[in-house]
């Protein structure tokens, strides 16, 4: 197995398509071969060459480096190896990650890591809106793996989110967590309003300032000490404002009962 | 084989394959866990008819355990991958899940997975929540002091059962002294059980009976009692009194270890304390393919 690079010419004018393009695909290619690749530019295809210089690496790792603002679909249904954006990324980055890693090292677009199922999505700067959400019109959104976003977060964090952890070490927009079916987001920095708005079972972690909480949540009577030393142990690693968390006592706030939910808002003290 | 005056035989214990676990029990103390792992093991001395071998394995300090909290270690032993789930569940939902505060883990994580909290889940009626955390699913079950988190599942592996000492002693006060001394040693050790009351069998064995229906009866060879009454004994007239330790281990080397300490402490006491011999029980080799030989073990023993 071989890595390349590929270096961005200059910003493309239109969208790129980069589905495709991922570390185990490119694995078995030349240079020659892999400058050959057919991405989406608009509504066109065109050689991969077109818009990026391909070198060879002596690493396994898949290196995009330059402005790729307007790339989308980077590690598209990835399902292993390490990609690594070295800049922004455009959309769908990571939308259905199954199992690798992947780093961005500026900001993403919208819809970053959703329906992602497996590995780790770590995204240095900020996420657009949707991220770790559901494609339009699908029922479940991220279903796994663990996604890190180092910046912001825009609207409808989580939408319809159904398993895995996903972290943000900065603020969130409006409507975290809406319609979530289950997993773990945690969040160190503020939320915008509406958090948890019609969420069915999951939790969120607020190891920041507290949110706003919507009238349809009950405040909890019982702890969940044991389930709290579990959870927080294991965002722990993470560092931050996470790393301390096991030592902080907790408010939780059950609902949406609108929704006839079951989730938590976990209110770190 | 002489040492400090106490006869080794040189006989072999015969051990068999079994099916073990070990769960990790905590809760709000360690008196708590320990009223949990004391009732979870409980009537589970022989799997001639209790279903499985279990026992208190340690207890594990806080910082070990995954909750933070105080917790003991129990292993379960039984003879079959399927009996041992079925035990697994009736006594975690009979005597962990009823017990205040705790919580029970898998404490082995290679292996088959059978069933933990996957179906005392449903005690929650519907209001069981399960989660996912580092890639294992625990499960909230809530109940009258808060909630029962459970993992969901917890890892089978091959264990090695029915490992033995058997304490030729010249009465009864230095037979129990040899046996608790034996008992103590062994318990120091990792990844084994001495499953019957205080880690002592009184009441030996060996396979039938003159009762067709009865597939062990009393070990009439070692039977103070029966000297000069039966064709074959293996006692002399000056040994009155035989304990039994009976242990289970995760490995064939843990049961070796722990046998080795029990003669060890054995041995310490000597022949002043009363111990004469120390032998072991077998089935003439047929019955299982683990076989300790006391000699083979006393051979890499420092006493």
């Amino acid at each position: 197995m071989s890595g390349f690079t590929l270096k961005a010419r200059a910003p493309a004018p239109l969208r790129l398509d980069l589905r495709g393009i991922t570390p185990v695909a490119l694995a078995t290619l030349s240079a020659a071969e892999v400058e050959r690749l057919e991405i989406g530019h608009g509504n066109a295809l065109v050689p991969l060459a077109e818009f990026f210089q391909v070198e060879s690496r002596s690493d396994d790792t898949l290196l995009l480096a330059g402005d790729l603002s307007r790339g989308d679909r980077i590690g598209w249904q990835m399902d292993g190896g390490t990609l690594i954006v070295d800049g922004a990324a455009g959309d769908y980055v990571g939308a259905g990650l199954r199992a690798g890693e992947i780093t961005v090292k500026g900001d993403a677009g919208a819809l970053a890591a959703c329906e992602m199922a497996g590995g780790t999505l770590r995204i240095s700067g900020s996420v657009g809106d949707f991220a770790a959400s559901t494609l339009p019109g699908s029922m479940d959104g991220m279903r796994g793996g663990t996604l890190i976003v180092g910046g912001n977060a825009g609207a409808r964090f989580g939408d319809r989110m159904r398993r895995g952890s996903a972290l943000v070490f900065g603020d969130v927009g409006d409507f975290l967590a809406s319609r979530m079916v289950a997993g773990t987001i945690a969040l160190a920095g503020r939320a915008g309003a509406h958090a948890g708005y019609g969420m069915r079972r999951g939790s969120v972690v607020f190891a920041g300032p507290a949110p706003g909480v919507s009238p349809t949540f009950v405040p909890a009577v019982a702890g969940a000490p044991v389930f709290w030393q579990l959870l927080a142990r294991d965002l722990a690693p993470h560092g931050g404002l996470f790393a301390t968390l096991a030592s902080r006592g907790i408010d939780r706030q059950l609902g949406d009962v609108a929704a006839g939910g079951k989730g938590e808002l976990i209110l770190v003290r | 084989m002489n040492r400090n005056g106490v006869v080794i035989d040189e006989t072999f214990a015969e051990a068999f394959p079994m099916k073990a676990t070990r769960l990790v029990i905590t809760a709000h103390n360690i008196e708590w866990a320990r009223h949990a792992a004391v009732a979870a093991t409980g009537f589970a001395t022989s799997v001639i008819a209790c279903g499985c071998e279990a026992g208190i394995e340690r207890e594990i300090p806080p910082g070990e355990t995954p909750d933070g909290r105080p917790g003991i270690a129990v292993l379960i032993f039984s003879m079959s991958g399927k009996e041992l789930a079925k035990q697994i569940e009736r006594r975690v939902g009979q005597c962990v899940l009823t017990c205040p505060t705790t919580a029970v883990y898998a404490g082995i994580d290679e292996g088959e997975a059978v069933a933990l909290g996957k179906n005392l889940r449903f005690f929650g009626d519907g209001w069981q929540i399960s989660k996912m955390i580092a890639g294992k699913r625990y499960w909230r079950v809530p109940v009258m002091d808060g909630e029962f988190v459970a993992q969901e599942t917890t890892a089978v592996v091959k264990g090695v059962g029915g490992g033995n000492l058997l304490l030729l002693a010249r009465d009864t006060d230095a037979a129990l002294a040899a046996a608790e001394a034996a008992v103590a040693a062994m318990k120091k050790l990792p990844n084994v059980i001495m499953p019957f009351p205080g880690g002592v069998v009184r009441s030996g064995s060996k396979v039938g009976s003159k009762y067709p229906a009865l597939g062990a009866s009393t070990n009439d060879a070692f039977c103070p009692t029966l000297v000069g009454l039966v064709p074959k004994t293996e006692l002399t007239s000056e040994t009155r009194c035989v304990m039994e330790i009976v242990i289970d281990g995760l490995t064939e080397a843990d049961v070796g270890a722990a046998m080795r300490v029990g003669m060890e402490a054995g041995i310490a006491l000597g022949a002043a304390g009363g111990l004469l011999r120390i032998s072991a029980g077998n089935y003439g080799g047929k019955l299982g393919p683990f076989h300790f030989h006391l000699h083979k073990l006393m051979a890499g023993s420092a006493a």
